[in-house]
C-alpha cells in the first residue's frame, strides 16, 4: 500500500532523500545533486511529497529497513524565486512514479497536495511545469485530470533536444483568507484588552515584493566555492 | 596590524575583495597582482589572491601563497582568516576552527570570522562552541531575529529545550504588534517554538499555544497535522476524530490517518464490522483512491475477506494496475488468505467474464482483464510464499501473449528467470523487455541492473549510457558519479566482487563512501542559508538527520560489500594483481606463480586499454563538467592503488566503524565486525560483536560459527593476552560460549535442534570440521544431501557450493555437488562449473 507523506514538514521524512534521488535517476533522464533536493526540502518545506510503500508493520522511528520504506513516487517543488511575470508562483522541478505503481493516482495525488500547498502557504497565483511533449501520459494527467493549460510550446527544452510544453493553472481559489484572519485576530485582542489599540488596516499582506526583499538582505559569499545559489542557476534548465 | 598600503593600493585592494565577492575571479587575480607588484610582501593581498585561487580550484598552490602571506604578515586577522577558510576548503575542520580563533583573537569584533567560526562549530556539532558564538554574536546585533532564532537552536540541539523557549519567547516580547500573516519568517519561528515545547513534553501547553497561534501560521497542512497528532497523544479523542478526519479529507491516501481515526473513535481491532463500515465510508467520499479499499484485506477473514478481496482485485485487474500483485503480496503471511487470492484469480482466467456483449470494446476490455489475470498469476507463483515457477512461466507466457507490448510482462517473464538461479536468461529477457520501451529509462535501469547481476558490467553501462550525458569527463560512468547515482555504482561494484576484480569493486564502494561523504558536507551552507530563509523546523530535521545518515540501507549494503572486499583481499593477497582462479587450499606453488602471472600481464593489459580510453575521450571532450568547474580525469580509474593497500583490514575499519556505529541493530554488520577485529587480533572486540549478534538472533548460523572460531582463536593464542583483558573477555564469553562447554555436544546439539533448516546444517558441519579434521568427508556426504531437503533454496546451494572451497574439498566432491544442484534446478545455469 502506498502513503503520500510530507517531505520536510511535520512529520518530517528527509531522510528519505537518497531514496528520492534513487526514485529519479532511475526513472528520469534528469538528475540533480542531493544538495538540490535539500535545497527545495528546506527552502519551500511545505511543498514537496513523497509517495512510499507502507512498511508491513508499520514505519519504525529509528533504524532498520522499516524505517527506510521503498520510495516509488514524489513530487519536488518550489516557489519561482524571482519571477519574470513578478507573480508569486510555483513550479515543478521534478515528478515521478515508478513504471511499477502507475495507475493507482499517486502522481495526481502528489500534484494536488503540492498544489494546495502552494496555495496556502505561499499565496501562488499559479504553478507551471514543464512536459515533453511526447510525454502523453503526463500531458493527460496535468490537462485533463488536473486542469492545466498549455502556455507554450519551448523548443528544445530538454537535454536531448527535445520540445517542452509550458504549462500552468491557477491556485488563486485556494488562497487563505489572511486578511480575515488578521481582522478576527486584531478584534480578538481588542476583546481582551479594552483599552487595546485597533491597530492600522492591514489590508491584503500576501505580496510577494515584501517578502522578497526581506530575503534578498543578506547573501553571504564566503564559504565553498559551490552554494546553494550556484546549484540552483545551474539545475533550472533540467527541470520537468 | 595590517601592512599598510598607499590609498590608491588600498582602493585596489578594495576592489579585490568585492571581485572576490562577485566571484569575478580572472578580475581578482589581476587585481590583486596589480597590488603586489609595487608591494609583493603585501600579507592580506597575497592572503586574498589565495582565497580567489582556492575557489578557482587550485588549492594547493593557494597554501603556499596563504602560508607566505602569513609570515609576512603574523598579525593580520585576514591572513588568519583565509587560512581557516583554506583549511575548510580541505575539510579539515579542526585547522580550521584554529585559524578563525587565532584571526578573532586579534580582531573580536569582526563578524565575518565569528560567523565562519560559528558555521564550523555548527558543522562540527561543537554545540557549546556555538553556543557561545551565538550568544556573541547575538549580543553584537540583536535586532536580528535570524540572531534569536540561531541561539534558539543551539540550545535546541545542544538539549538545553527550555533555554531554547525562552529564547524565542524574549524576542517574541519586542514584537509590538503581531507581523502579518504574509511573514513566513515568523510564521515559521512561531512553529518551531511550538515543536520544541511539544519535544519537552509539555503537549498541553503545545496544544494550546497551537490553537492561538496556528491559524496565522502559512503551513497550514503542518498545523492541522501538529494539532491531530497532539490532540491524540493527550487522549482528548473527540477533538482528534475531527482533526484526523480533516487530514483524511485533504489526503485520503495515507494510512497512518486512518490507524489514527481508528485509535480516536476508539474502534477495537477485533470489530472488523466496524472497522470495515469505516473505510467503506471514505470509499465513498473518495471513490478513486485506494487506500480505504486496500487495507480492510488486512483485518478482513474467511467470507468477509474473499468478498472484499474478489471487488479489490476485479476492480484493479480491470483497471490494469500493474502493482497489484505488490500490493496483495504482504497478505500471503497468512496461509488461507493465499491461497483465497490464489483460488480468485484462477477462477478469473478458467472461467470467462460474461460481458453479454460481442462488442469489440467488450472484447477488448476482456482481455485486457484475462491479460492482467494472467499477469497476476505470474507473480504470483514467482514470489517466494507461493512459488512454482513452471506454472509462473506458463502464465506469464499468456500474459505476453495477449498483450505482447506490454513492459511489465515481460519484466516479469525476466524475474522469473532470475529466481529460476538463470541470471544469463534474466539478463536477456530483461533486455527484450527494454526494447518494448527505450524512451524509457526506468525500463533501462533494470535491464543495466539485470546485465550487472550477470556480471557484465560492459554491457550494463552501455544500456546506462542511452540515458546518461555522455559529454561529461569520464563519459557516462563520470556521469553516473556525478549525478551520484549510488545504485548503479553499488550494483557495479558488487558484480565485479563476485567476479574477484577488487580493484574496481573497491573504486565503486569508495566512490559510494564519498558520495556520502559529500552529503554529510551538504549541510554545511544550510547553517547560514536556512536562517536566511527561516525554514527553521526543516532545518533541525535536517541536522538530526545528518547525524545518522549513514544509518541508510544504501550504506549499510556497501559498507557490508566493501567490508568483504577487504577481508577476500586480506585472506588472498594475490587478488590484488586481478581475479585468480584458485582453489583455496592445496595448490602447489608452481601453478599458484603461474596463475599469478598471468594475472599481473592481464593487469597490465587493461591498464593500457583504460590509458588508451582515456586520451581518446581528452580529445573528444572539452573537460568541463555541468557545473563548469574543469573536472580532472580520475588518475586510477581501475583502483589499482586502492587494491594495493598494505592494511586491508584497516581499510575496511573506515567502511565498518560507522556502520556499527549506525546500524548496532544489523546481525550482519555484527558478524562482520568479528571477521575483521578476529583478523586484526582484536579479541575483545570480537567479542563485543558476537554479544551484539547474540541478544539480535541467538540462534544465527553464522554466529554459531563464530562463536566456535573465537573458542578456537583464543585456546591457540601464540601468546596470552594482558591479563585484565584475558578477565573481561573470558567473562563476558563465558555467558555465551561456556569454557566447560563441550564443544562436540554443543555442535551436534545445535545441529539436531536445526535439523531442518539448510544454513544452520551448513553452519554446524563446518563447524564439526573445524573440531575434527578428520570428519571432512562424512561432512561433505551429509553437505551434498542438504540438496534434498525439501526447503533449500538456491542461493542457499549455492552457499553450500562456496563452503566446499572454504573446507579445501576436491574438485570431484564439488562438482557432484553441482551436478546435483543443476539436476534439481534443471533450468538455473548458475551451478554450472567453469
Amino acid at each position: 500500500m502506498v502513503d503520500i507523506l510530507p517531505l520536510s514538514s511535520y512529520p518530517s521524512y528527509i531522510d528519505l532523500l537518497p531514496s528520492i534521488q534513487t526514485c529519479n535517476i532511475t526513472n528520469l533522464p534528469e538528475n540533480y545533486f542531493l544538495k538540490y533536493y535539500l535545497y527545495h526540502a528546506l527552502t519551500w518545506p511545505q511543498l514537496s511529497f513523497v509517495a512510499v510503500v507502507r512498511p508491513k508493520n508499520g514505519y519504525a522511528q529509528h533504524g532498520g529497513a522499516d524505517a527506510y520504506p521503498k520510495v516509488v513516487g514524489y513530487v519536488l517543488a518550489k516557489m519561482e524565486e524571482e519571477p519574470t511575470d513578478g507573480v508569486a508562483h510555483g513550479h515543478i522541478t521534478s515528478l515521478s512514479v515508478m513504471r511499477t505503481h502507475r495507475r493507482l493516482g499517486i502522481a495526481e495525488r502528489l500534484m494536488r497536495m503540492s498544489q494546495r500547498a502552494m496555495a496556502e502557504s505561499h499565496r501562488a497565483q499559479y504553478v507551471s511545469l514543464h512536459v515533453r511533449v511526447s510525454n502523453t501520459a503526463a500531458l493527460r494527467l496535468y490537462r485533463d485530470t488536473l486542469g492545466f493549460q498549455v502556455e507554450s510550446v519551448e523548443s528544445k527544452y530538454y537535454a536531448d533536444g527535445e520540445d517542452a510544453y509550458a504549462m500552468r493553472m491557477d491556485l488563486s481559489d485556494m488562497w487563505v483568507d489572511w486578511a480575515k484572519i488578521e481582522r478576527e485576530d486584531r478584534e480578538r485582542a481588542a476583546n481582551e484588552e479594552k483599552d487595546g489599540d485597533e491597530g492600522e488596516a492591514v489590508g491584503e499582506m500576501g505580496k510577494a515584493d515584501d517578502k522578497k526583499d526581506q530575503e534578498r538582505m543578506v547573501r553571504v559569499k564566503v564559504g565553498r566555492g559551490l552554494g546553494v545559489g550556484d546549484l540552483v542557476e545551474k539545475n533550472e534548465a533540467a527541470g520537468k | 596590524m595590517p601592512q599598510p598600503l598607499s590609498s590608491k593600493d588600498a582602493a585596489l585592494f578594495r576592489q579585490v575583495v568585492r571581485h572576490y565577492e562577485n566571484k569575478q575571479h580572472k578580475k581578482g587575480i589581476k587585481t590583486a597582482e596589480q597590488i603586489l607588484k609595487k608591494n609583493p610582501n603585501h600579507g592580506d593581498t597575497l592572503a586574498m589572491k589565495a582565497l580567489i585561487m582556492s575557489n578557482m580550484g587550485q588549492l594547493e598552490e593557494a597554501f603556499v601563497l596563504a602560508k607566505e602571506a602569513l609570515k609576512n604578515d603574523m598579525k593580520s586577522h585576514i591572513c588568519w582568516h583565509v587560512y581557516g577558510l583554506l583549511y575548510r576548503a580541505e575539510k579539515n575542520y579542526e585547522e580550521a576552527i584554529k585559524a578563525y580563533r587565532f584571526a578573532l583573537r586579534i580582531e573580536p569584533e569582526s563578524q565575518p570570522i565569528q560567523r565562519d567560526l560559528a558555521l564550523l562549530q555548527m558543522q562540527m556539532r561543537d554545540y557549546q562552541g556555538y553556543i557561545q558564538s551565538r550568544t556573541t554574536m547575538l549580543q553584537a546585533r540583536p535586532g536580528f531575529r535570524q540572531n534569536w532564532t540561531a541561539l534558539a537552536i543551539a540550545h535546541h540541539l545542544s538539549g538545553d529545550l527550555e533555554e531554547a523557549e525562552k529564547v524565542l519567547t524574549t524576542y517574541e516580547e519586542t514584537l509590538k504588534t503581531p507581523p502579518p500573516t504574509s511573514d513566513m519568517e515568523h510564521s515559521e519561528a512561531v512553529l518551531y517554538k511550538n515543536t520544541i515545547m511539544a519535544e519537552a513534553g509539555k503537549l498541553e501547553q503545545a496544544l494550546e499555544h497551537l490553537e492561538k497561534v496556528g491559524r496565522r501560521c502559512a503551513d497550514v497542512q503542518a498545523v492541522l497535522e501538529m494539532k491531530a497528532d497532539y490532540l491524540l497523544r493527550l487522549d482528548r479523542k473527540a477533538e482528534a476524530e475531527a482533526a484526523y478526519t480533516t487530514l483524511l479529507e485533504r489526503n485520503p491516501e495515507n494510512s497512518i490517518y486512518y490507524d489514527a481515526l481508528i485509535r480516536a473513535k476508539g474502534l477495537s481491532k477485533d470489530d472488523p464490522k466496524a472497522l470495515k463500515a469505516m473505510y467503506d465510508s471514505w470509499v465513498e467520499k473518495s471513490p478513486r483512491g485506494d487506500a480505504a479499499r486496500r487495507i480492510p484485506l488486512d483485518f478482513l477473514e474467511g467470507d468477509d475477506f474473499k468478498q472484499a478481496a474478489d471487488a479489490y482485485l476485479q476492480r484493479s485487474l480491470k483497471k490494469g494496475v500493474p502493482s497489484l500483485f505488490a500490493n496483495i503480496k504482504a497478505l500471503y503471511t497468512n496461509v488461507a488468505k493465499r491461497d483465497t487470492v490464489q483460488e480468485l484469480v484462477e477462477g478469473y482466467v478458467s472461467t470467462p467474464q460474461s460481458n453479454g456483449s460481442a462488442e469489440g470494446q467488450a472484447d477488448a476490455d476482456n482481455t485486457e482483464f484475462l491479460a492482467s489475470s494472467h499477469y497476476f498469476l505470474a507473480q504470483h507463483y514467482n514470489f517466494h510464499l507461493s512459488r512454482d515457477l513452471s506454472k509462473a512461466m506458463e502464465h506469464v507466457d499468456k500474459a505476453i501473449e495477449l498483450s505482447p507490448k506490454a513492459v511489465e510482462y515481460q519484466m516479469t517473464k525476466a524475474r522469473i528467470w532470475k529466481h529460476y538461479g538463470n541470471l544469463e536468461k534474466a539478463a536477456e529477457e530483461m533486455e527484450k523487455a527494454r526494447l518494448l520501451d527505450e524512451k524509457d529509462r526506468y525500463i533501462n535501469s533494470k535491464a543495466a541492473k539485470y546485465q550487472l547481476r550477470n556480471n557484465d558490467n560492459e554491457k550494463g553501462l552501455d544500456n546506462m549510457s542511452k540515458f546518461t550525458r555522455n559529454e561529461t569527463v569520464g563519459g557516462a560512468l563520470g556521469d553516473l558519479h556525478e549525478m551520484q547515482g549510488v545504485w548503479y555504482l553499488t550494483e557495479d561494484g558488487e558484480a565485479y566482487l563476485r567476479q574477484k576484480k577488487l580493484g574496481l569493486a573497491l573504486k565503486r564502494f569508495h566512490a559510494v563512501y564519498n558520495i556520502f561523504d559529500t552529503w554529510q558536507e551538504d549541510q554545511f551552507d544550510f547553517h547560514s542559508f536556512s536562517l536566511r530563509k527561516g525554514m527553521i523546523r526543516a532545518y533541525v530535521d535536517m541536522v538530526r538527520w545528518e547525524d545518522r545518515l549513514r544509518e541508510h540501507p544504501f550504506y549499510t549494503r556497501v559498507a557490508f560489500s566493501a567490508i568483504k572486499s577487504y577481508i577476500l583481499l586480506h585472506d588472498q593477497p594475490d587478488l590484488a594483481h586481478g581475479p585468480i582462479a584458485t582453489n583455496g587450499v592445496g595448490e602447489d606453488e608452481n601453478e599458484r606463480k603461474k596463475a599469478l602471472k598471468k594475472a599481473k600481464k592481464e593487469q597490465q593489459r587493461l591498464e593500457k586499454l583504460e590509458a588508451e580510453k582515456r586520451e581518446a575521450r581528452k580529445a573528444a571532450s572539452t573537460g568541463k563538467s555541468a557545473d563548469g568547474e574543469v573536472k580532472k580525469e580520475d588518475p586510477d580509474p581501475l583502483g589499482t592503488k586502492l587494491v594495493s593497500t598494505q592494511d586491508p583490514l584497516l581499510e575496511a575499519m573506515k567502511f565498518l566503524t560507522p556502520l556499527l556505529e549506525l546500524s548496532p541493530k544489523s546481525i550482519e554488520a555484527q558478524t562482520l565486525g568479528f571477521e575483521v577485529y578476529l583478523r586484526r587480533g582484536k579479541y575483545a572486540l570480537a567479542l563485543k560483536c558476537l554479544t551484539a549478534a547474540h541478544s539480535i538472533d541467538a540462534s544465527n548460523p553464522t554466529l554459531h560459527v563464530q562463536l566456535l572460531r573465537l573458542r578456537k582463536a583464543l585456546d591457540g593464542l601464540s601468546e596470552p593476552l594482558p591479563a585484565q583483558v584475558a578477565e573481561a573477555v573470558n567473562a563476558e564469553f563465558e555467558t555465551l560460549l561456556p569454557k566447560s562447554q563441550n564443544l562436540d555436544e554443543w555442535n551436534e546439539s545445535f545441529l539436531s535442534t536445526h535439523k531442518d533448516s539448510v544454513p544452520h546444517i551448513q553452519a554446524g558441519l563446518t563447524s564439526r570440521q573445524l573440531l575434527k579434521p578428520d570428519t571432512k568427508s562424512q561432512c561433505e556426504q551429509e553437505l551434498t544431501a542438504t540438496l534434498d531437503s525439501a526447503n533449500i533454496t538456491i542461493d542457499t546451494a549455492l552457499a553450500g557450493l562456496e563452503l566446499f572451497n572454504e573446507w579445501g574439498s576436491d574438485q570431484a566432491v564439488k562438482t557432484a555437488y553441482a551436478e546435483k544442484a543443476s539436476g534439481k534446478w534443471p533450468e538455473s545455469s548458475v551451478f554450472r562449473l567453469e
